[in-house]
């Protein structure tokens, strides 16, 4: 325990300072919103591959690993590589304006609905965004709840208030400072996992060995339960079937850059091409961090053949640090998995706020905000989502890994038409918007009401067709909609109404 | 597995190609506003 109590407070303290060396450079509503839109290079890679790696991965990822084997990998770890590949072509378009939206909705808005002085379509997907995002960093206090917990035997409900004091630390002080404690957590989380990995090889004789168990095992993944097929863990397909995992991969690769928070990071850096290259040094980055949990993963096996009656998978790499590891590489790991929580969280809890109080909020009620007092209001929002993300995570609903892959299939089916059809067709109108955003969520719903195979794909494919329908059958955008994502240099029509737009 | 490592493997030489030909795209565009240096990787 003492262990655990020194390496967490010097954590502690490192994050109360980047929160407060942060806090003096979030002044204007641009850089509490979106750090100014002048992030560089390196923090704009710490702040991506922390984003990306939630309590989904450090502890879902391992978690399948162990129930479902290699195919995890191709679902989920490939899946997510995959939709962030894309982000790229997200921000070659999205960064080009000389005034770029602070918010996902306000992207929605300046491409569909420049003129409308009350956007009910940012209204709409600001409501959509504080659903997911709700429902997203609620997942995170599951998860770190659930670690904490059970590897220091403190009670889950306190955890989960616990937690809420440091996403509420590292989000008050907005997108900086959630960019710069999110770029020391990608190190924390580095390290932890690649310790991890390490004992792990270290206990179970090397990778070999563990493939020569994989290969043979069929111990059940919960003590009593049915017994595995022999060799099923190294199956590419595994125990989903070709046409669960291929429904898995599409929604965790495509529903990613259609995900507001994902698109909105596109608009942080300073240009374009830092905004490209942070895509690359974050997949690159994701070796050393996706690479060690498919190990521990995996290794989790050799080490506990099956769970506990009660337990689920998500307690596996818990299980693997309270009954394998020192009290300080269990500290260092935990912490790592902590960082992992905070840094998704905390950017979810700031995007979901904004969306409410900016979004929704700001733009029904056509209200003008000083800089303190937009800071102050979002602040209070922050403050009050977070509360009631944990409150809900007093009772988990659903398993973590799965939970992520519904809310990104959501707003895959919602989004996806509206982002790159938006970003790449000039004929994308206000009515096609509309169109897909609400055909897509409905369907999306239905086909996973009706458990349908691939939900996502079923929504998509509806929300195309009335896309089309739509923009066909109604009139060309103005020019001023869709000129800043085409053209360099703009008509004097176009910047007049942006400069009107942020006045 | 070997499968399976290699799907993520191509998925990153993916993302590897697809950035590097966005890249091009900027510096071809030569607008220095959205990140044009006069050479592909290097970023200001």
């Amino acid at each position: 325990m003492v262990w655990y109590v020194a390496v967490f407070a010097f954590y502690i303290v490192f994050l109360i300072w980047a929160n407060l060396k942060s806090l003096k450079a979030a002044e204007s509503i641009d850089d509490f919103a979106i750090g100014g839109h002048r992030l560089g290079l390196l923090m704009s890679i710490g702040t991506t591959t922390a984003t990306w790696v939630s309590v989904a991965s450090v502890i879902g990822i391992p978690g399948y690993l162990y129930s479902t084997g290699v195919a995890t990998i191709i679902g989920w770890v490939a899946g997510w590589a995959f939709g962030g590949a894309l982000l790229p072509l997200v921000a070659y378009k999205v960064r080009r304006p000389k005034v770029p939206a602070r918010t996902f909705p306000e992207f929605v808005r300046f491409r569909f609905e420049p003129f409308k002085k009350k956007s009910s379509l940012q209204a709409l997907v600001g409501i959509l965004m504080f659903i997911g995002y709700l429902l997203l960093v609620n997942i995170q206090v599951t998860g770190f709840g659930i670690v904490f917990s059970t590897i220091t035997g403190i009670k889950y409900e306190f955890a989960i208030f616990g937690f809420l004091l440091f996403i509420l630390l590292t989000s008050l002080g907005g997108f900086w400072s959630v960019a710069a404690t999110d770029t020391l957590n990608t190190l924390l989380i580095t390290i932890g996992v690649i310790l991890a990995a390490g004992v792990v090889l270290v206990l179970t004789g090397g990778m070999t060995n563990i493939l020569d168990t994989l290969a043979t095992t069929t111990a059940p993944t919960i003590v009593g339960g049915p017994e595995l097929e022999k060799g099923i863990l190294l199956s590419p397909v595994g125990s989903f079937g070709l046409g669960a995992l291929f429904s898995i991969f599409i929604s965790n690769s495509l529903g990613t850059p259609s995900s507001p928070h994902w698109v909105a990071r596109m608009v942080a850096p300073k240009n374009i091409k830092i905004a490209i290259l942070q895509i690359m040094g974050t997949i690159f980055l994701l070796i050393f961090i996706m690479g060690p949990l498919i190990i521990v993963g995996l290794g989790a096996k050799v080490l506990i053949p099956s769970l506990p009656v009660g337990k689920t998978t998500d307690y596996i790499v818990p299980l693997l640090i309270q009954e394998y590891m020192h009290p300080f590489i269990g500290a260092v790991i935990l912490i790592a998995i902590c960082a992992a929580a905070i840094s998704t969280a905390n950017s979810m809890l700031l995007h979901c706020a904004t969306s409410l109080y900016y979004d929704v909020y700001l733009n029904i009620s056509s209200k003008k905000v000083s800089d303190k007092g937009f800071r102050n209001w979002l602040r209070l929002s922050i403050f009050g989502i977070a509360i009631v993300a944990v409150l809900l995570a007093i009772k988990p609903p659903w398993f973590i890994a799965m939970g992520f892959t519904y809310v990104y299939g959501g707003f895959g089916a919602a989004f996806f038409l509206v982002v790159f059809f938006g970003l790449y067709w000039k004929r994308m109108n206000k009515a096609g918007a509309y169109t897909g955003i609400l055909v897509g969520s409905v369907v999306y719903i239905i086909a996973k009401a009706m458990e349908a195979t691939n939900p996502f794909v079923v929504a998509v494919t509806a929300s195309l067709i009335g896309v089309l329908i739509a923009v066909f059958t109604t009139k060309k955008p103005p020019i001023e909609a869709y000129e800043p994502y085409f053209n360099a240099e703009v008509s004097k029509s176009t910047e007049e109404l942006y400069a009107k737009i942020r006045d | 597995m070997f499968i399976a490592m290699m799907f993520w493997v191509g998925v990153m030489v993916f993302s590897v190609v697809l950035n590097t030909f966005l890249c091009y795209k900027v510096e071809k565009s030569g607008v220095k506003r959205w990140g044009a240096t006069g050479r592909i990787f290097k970023y200001k």
